[in-house]
């Protein structure tokens, strides 16, 4: 009969299978105690952001240069996936969200106004206020506190095709103060169709998360979505309904493509302006690296269109520091000094971003190429309305942008006209913000 | 008494001792899964749906609030007529064509295994991919559905942005990631219908129709049955695809109650409400498995 060998203990004493066993789970429990994370006296910080990878890169060289000077830290930048809100409700849910947050002023504003972000009044230095719009500010700061700082911003400007605006016959305006009426730019998106044959311009739209950037429309028309105090829904005022219909009749009149703006479609306005498909397009900087790629020399830019008012999207990111971190005054200090005014420079011409600075033009960034398409777009941040942004950062806005990109479909597919439209979106939006 | 015999009416406590424990070691781990991941789970959303919360945890309790305003949410009414036409529109679809496609491949045929590994490699592919890939093929403006069309002299249709195409267009997607399987099923549930019966239907002249719908309907109707409540499940699960695709639009149009369930809870923040709809969900799909397995226990009494 075989026998197995009988474990013995150094010196050779004979071990029983109960010391052997309990030697073993003193072991195992020892090893997974060691890979715990108890603490270990380095302070550790995690910074999320989304999956840009020059903008990964940077982020890692700001916070290495901070670890430097804070010895006994560290920084590890990570990624944000998949369906924010779900991605941040679950981790914040089981303690684990990143101590550090990048995040669209559209999305800020639940998370300051339930508690799962930290207040960073004092951890900012007093002075960073000065350098900022009050646009801007308001994106992070209420009443309570200051619960992120915006770093950088981007907005839409109109791209056009030099060869559609050629045979059109028309010279696009290089400065805010003649950027086109609707009117006009109507009468040229017209032209454009029959030039390309197929749509006459596109909108930066990326799908339904997006729709918010819709907005600048009513606000260009003297409208608000939730009035001036950014909390009273007023998609049924007079302003906001001409929107409505000034935005339907890009449809009724085959205008842009529904599959460009619409939740169920997928078309950016980019591809189709790649494609030969449009002749003017709406978006933000963004479009420029596919269009040089794609276009070189054959695009030109011309300020956002414009009517009774002017405005443009409100997009970027603000960084903020949520209520998992271990380390929240640490994590506050990291944040300001990504936002410092050397580091902003530094983030936007890698990444080639806006920055949020009020301080800062396109020769302070010293972007690599089309210095004069930034400015453009920096100028035109300018005239971002501060109601607009108290609207998409307010406490409401992530769930009432779901309500505006249903009623944005019924409207412009022809199911709901401007003024039912406008009514039960009203409605709707009460609905959320009276909950 | 043989060993045989002596083996089969010894009782458990003859032998050596069985440790009585032993059962509970075996069923241990799958039970302690089961109770982190499946009960614990709708115990948590059970308490949930009587709270009202815009995250997860401490939430504030409100009664039957939430199932309050499910009777009045004119939207959730939507979610359940969309919910509804696409299980309609996949569940038989499916099966027919999963059916016409076992019978057809159950033929000595060249190519037969190609064939069969074809038609079930979309039930592999997960439901982002085929969402991603169908939306390509379905774009208006650039799609290889229009340019088909075009080819043909035809004009484009609108495939996903009307809300009259929408629903079709996504049930005809899930239709071709469901018929694989349901071929396999079948194609299993005719391999082990005897021969000699089609043979004798054959000789007594039935013809292949007849056969079809006379003898070979009939005798897979224990995998219709399992099929069809499977269908239901995956139907009334239907997430990722028309999420990727559709996003519920336009407008609504394609908006189903799972959809609504991940609004609520994500885009609303509305866990509490979020929860009751997942309850509703569950309680649809358990009344129709009940009705299904009363229904089957019925036909098979009658037979």
């Amino acid at each position: 009969m075989p026998t197995h060998p009988v474990p013995r203990a150094p010196g050779g004493r004979r071990l029983s299978r109960r010391t052997f066993l309990a030697v073993a789970g003193i072991s195992v429990a020892g090893a997974l105690a060691a890979c715990s994370g108890a603490p270990t006296g380095t302070k550790h910080l995690r910074l999320s952001s989304w999956n840009i990878p020059l903008d990964l890169e940077s982020y890692q060289v700001i916070a290495d240069e901070f670890v430097a000077a804070h010895p006994g830290t560290s920084v590890a930048v990570e990624v944000t996936t998949g369906q924010f809100h779900q991605w941040f409700i679950t981790r914040l849910a089981a303690d684990l969200a990143p101590d550090i947050i990048r995040i669209t002023p559209q999305q800020i504003g639940r998370y300051a106004a339930n508690g799962s972000l930290v207040d960073l009044t004092g951890a900012v230095p007093a002075e960073y206020q000065d350098d900022y719009s009050e646009p801007f500010w308001a994106i992070g700061a209420r009443e309570d506190g200051l619960y992120g700082v915006f770093q950088h911003t981007d907005n839409f400007i109109t791209y056009y095709d030099r060869r559609v605006v050629q045979q059109i016959g028309v010279t696009p305006p290089s400065s805010l103060a003649d950027a086109w009426h609707w009117d006009e730019f109507l009468e040229i998106a017209r032209e454009a169709r029959k030039v390309t044959g197929g749509y006459g311009f596109g909108y930066g739209w990326g799908g339904a998360e997006t729709a918010y950037r819709w907005l600048p429309i009513v606000y260009q028309n003297g409208g608000t979505f939730l009035g001036e105090d950014g909390e009273t829904p007023s998609m049924d005022s007079a302003e906001a309904v001409g929107a409505l219909d000034f935005g339907r009749r890009w449809y009724s009149e085959g205008l842009v493509s529904p599959a460009n703006m619409s939740k169920s479609g997928g078309t950016p306005g980019r591809d189709l302006f790649l494609t030969g498909q449009i002749g003017l397009l709406l978006d933000n900087p963004e479009s420029i690296a596919p269009l040089d790629e794609g276009l070189p020399d054959e695009w030109g830019t011309a300020p956002m269109i414009r009517n009774t008012g002017e405005a443009s999207d409100l997009g970027g990111n603000a960084l903020a520091v949520t209520k998992s971190s271990k380390h929240p005054e640490l994590a506050a200090e990291l944040v300001a000094y990504i936002t410092s005014r050397a580091n902003v420079v530094e983030f936007c011409k890698r990444g080639n971003w806006l920055p949020a600075r009020s301080s800062l033009d396109a020769a302070d960034i010293g972007y690599e190429r089309h210095a004069g398409t930034m400015q453009q777009f920096i100028d035109q941040a300018t005239t971002i309305p501060l109601s607009m942004v108290r609207a998409e950062s307010g406490q409401y806005f992530s769930s009432l942008n779901s309500v505006l990109a249903d009623y944005l479909d019924l409207c412009f597919l022809g199911e709901l006209s401007p003024a039912e439209c406008g009514t039960q979106m009203t409605e709707a939006m009460r609905s959320v913000t009276t909950r | 008494m043989s060993p045989r015999d002596e083996v089969l009416t010894r009782r458990p406590d003859d032998g050596a001792r069985q440790p009585r424990w032993a059962p509970y070691l075996f069923v241990g781990p799958a039970g302690l899964l089961f109770l982190a991941f499946s009960l614990l789970p709708i115990v948590i959303a059970i308490t949930l749906s009587f709270q009202d919360t815009a995250t997860l945890g401490d939430g504030e309790w409100v009664g039957a609030a939430n199932y309050e305003t499910m009777l009045g949410d004119p939207l959730l009414r939507t979610a359940l007529l969309n919910t509804l036409v696409f299980t309609v529109g996949t569940v038989p679809t499916a099966m027919a064509i999963g059916l016409a496609l076992a019978v057809a491949l159950n033929r000595p045929l060249p190519g037969r295994g190609l064939l069969r590994a074809l038609f079930f490699v979309p039930m592999i592919a997960a439901g982002v991919v085929v969402g991603v890939i169908m939306s390509w093929i379905f774009n208006p403006d650039y799609g290889v559905a229009n340019n088909a069309l075009a080819a043909l002299g035809l004009s484009g249709l609108p495939w996903l942005t009307s809300p009259n195409t929408a629903m079709f267009t996504l049930i005809a997607v899930v239709v071709w990631t469901r018929i694989g399987f349901c071929m396999v099923i079948y194609l299993g549930a005719l391999q082990s219908i005897p021969a000699e019966l089609r043979e004798a239907a054959a000789i007594d002249g039935a013809s292949g129709w007849q056969r079809l719908r006379r003898l070979t309907v009939p005798m897979l109707a224990p995998t219709t049955s399992i099929l069809l409540i499977l269908n239901v499940v995956f139907s009334l699960q239907s997430f990722d695809v028309i999420y990727v695709m559709t996003g519920g639009g336009p407008g609504f149009s394609t908006t189903v109650l799972i959809q609504y369930v991940f609004r609520s809870a994500f885009a609303d923040a509305r866990m509490g409400y979020a929860a009751a709809l997942g309850l509703l969900l569950v309680l649809i799909l358990l009344v129709f498995t009940l009705l299904r397995q009363r229904a089957t226990k019925r036909a098979e009494e009658l037979l």
